[in-house]
């Protein structure tokens, strides 16, 4: 039992782990800042672990997909991130394929069920 | 927050970033320390948002993008294989001899004496122990630095090569910069008689090893033995006072003998680069045999009067070789010898390359 559910938790994080770029593009047209990402997606129903949109977002900063900034006017210092428009543009071309993905998929698992 | 509860986001965070490359930790620092107050006023316990987060080794692990590594998958097999050859060659000979030396200089008289015997061999083992030990981790040592540095060689190369196909690229059509792979890169298999076996090369490695081995650990093996009444004397062929200036060249060269023995098997088929990697190390090998055997002091000076003051009234017996040993006579037959078997070793090389090597013939065909 502990090996299929080891499987299953693998090929899942394999298949979450390419959508997560264009859901956190997604949601960066405004400037946002971590934890406030984290629970605004989770209220959306694509739930992310913090431990992996941090170091996401640092690595889609230093690809030149996003931008941040520091806002240190409030008591608490907080690191505010949106999409550059290079980000932009790769987003839009994500969206695109992403339709065309799903669309395909979703015919696919129809023809399961039938 | 309580103190206690900022004492763990503390050693949470630290945990963290003290696996992270310098220069990220301190904005990863306040990335965290946002991250975690943010969390805590959502939830209001500082346990249950550090277990939420997890594992910070974990953490850490999705910071961390990009392969780091001293040896990669492609050379892994090859290296742990050699890694094996060298231990065991760095070892067995160095204990051997340690036992060999401890029974050796047990007194002539006590042969029978049981107790001393195991004293002996407890003694030999002891220091076989200990130079095994040293020996293995200086093998280790000199066979992980080989291929680390072939390591970051075929990256290096692998970047020009791309650099080289982008370029050409350029000048059929000037439409796109980029490098994109193509069949045509595809290299042709090597002929069969171009592959490079790893039983080729064990006797050298082994060699080299044993040897390397021999001259740091145990010089004055190399010695004429003499057995008179029950007493060993040995009188050493190689200079030993000079050994602190001759033992580097020699080590020098059969290190670069090595190395030229992992580039071989590493690329695993004969072509360009092993055939000029052969001649290079080959040359070098001589031009260092030369500095050896004719520059510096390699022989005993003393070694036939050492041997004749033994020797004593036997010395008759031995008069013939003994009026024969002439270090500069000796030292050529060497030389002579090194640079036939290098020449030769060459010569397969360059042969075979011509002959089977995979760019060459591609060269050829097109």
């Amino acid at each position: 039992m502990g090996e299929e559910k080891d499987l299953l938790s693998a090929l899942l994080l394999e298949l979450r782990r390419g959508t997560l770029t264009i859901s956190v593009l997604s949601q960066l047209k405004e400037p946002k800042y971590g934890y406030a990402l984290v629970q605004s997606m989770e209220e959306k129903g694509v739930a992310i672990d913090p431990n992996t949109l941090y170091p996401l977002l640092r690595r889609l900063e230093s690809q030149g997909l996003l931008e941040s900034k520091w806002e240190t006017s409030s008591t608490k210092p907080r690191k505010y991130y949106q999409r550059t428009e290079y980000g932009t543009e790769i987003y839009k071309q994500l969206k695109t394929y992403w339709k065309n993905l799903s669309a395909g998929m979703e015919r696919l698992l129809r023809e399961e069920e039938v | 927050m309580t103190l206690n509860e900022k004492d763990y986001m503390d050693r949470y965070i630290y945990q963290v970033i003290r696996r992270l490359p310098k220069a990220q930790r301190d904005e990863v620092r306040m990335e965290l320390e946002e991250l975690i107050s943010d969390m805590y006023a959502d939830k209001g316990s500082m346990e249950e948002v550090l277990t939420q987060l997890g594992n910070p080794a974990e953490f850490a692990k999705q910071y961390q993008n990009g392969q780091q590594y001293l040896i990669g998958s492609e050379y892994f097999e090859t290296y742990l294989w050699f890694v094996k050859i060298v231990l065991i060659c760095a070892a067995v000979p160095i204990l051997v001899i340690s036992l060999v030396n401890a029974i050796g200089e047990m007194p002539a008289a006590s042969w029978n004496a049981a107790s001393v015997i195991i004293r002996a061999i407890v003694d030999g083992l002891t220091a076989g122990i200990t130079d095994a030990l040293l020996s293995c981790i200086s093998a280790f040592g000199a066979v992980t630095l080989i291929f680390a540095v072939m390591e970051r060689k075929k990256i290096q190369l692998e970047m020009k090569k791309a650099e080289k196909w982008s370029v050409e690229k350029l000048s059929e059509d000037r439409k796109t910069a980029e490098s994109r792979w193509t069949p045509k890169f595809l290299e042709p298999v090597p002929d069969k008689k171009a592959l490079i076996s790893r039983g080729d090369s064990i006797v050298g490695i082994v060699f080299i090893v044993v040897f390397c081995v021999l001259l740091i650990f145990s010089p004055h093996f190399f010695a004429a033995i003499i057995t008179e009444d029950k007493t060993v004397t040995t009188v050493p062929i190689f200079n030993l006072e000079q050994w602190g200036t001759i033992l580097p060249v020699f080590i020098l060269s059969l290190l670069i003998g090595l190395a030229d023995e992992v580039l071989r098997l590493v690329v695993g088929v004969y072509c360009k680069l092993v055939m000029i990697s052969n001649v290079v190390c080959g040359i070098i090998q001589i031009v260092l045999s030369a500095v050896v055997l004719k520059v510096l002091p390699l022989w005993n000076p003393n070694f036939v009067t050492d041997l004749e003051r033994t020797l004593g009234d036997k010395a008759n017996s031995g008069a013939e070789f003994l009026t024969r040993w002439n270090a500069d006579m000796v030292s050529n037959g060497f030389l002579a010898f090194i640079i036939v078997i290098t020449l030769l070793e060459i010569g397969v090389t360059v042969y075979k390359t011509f002959r089977y090597g995979a760019s060459v013939k591609k060269e050829m065909t097109d």
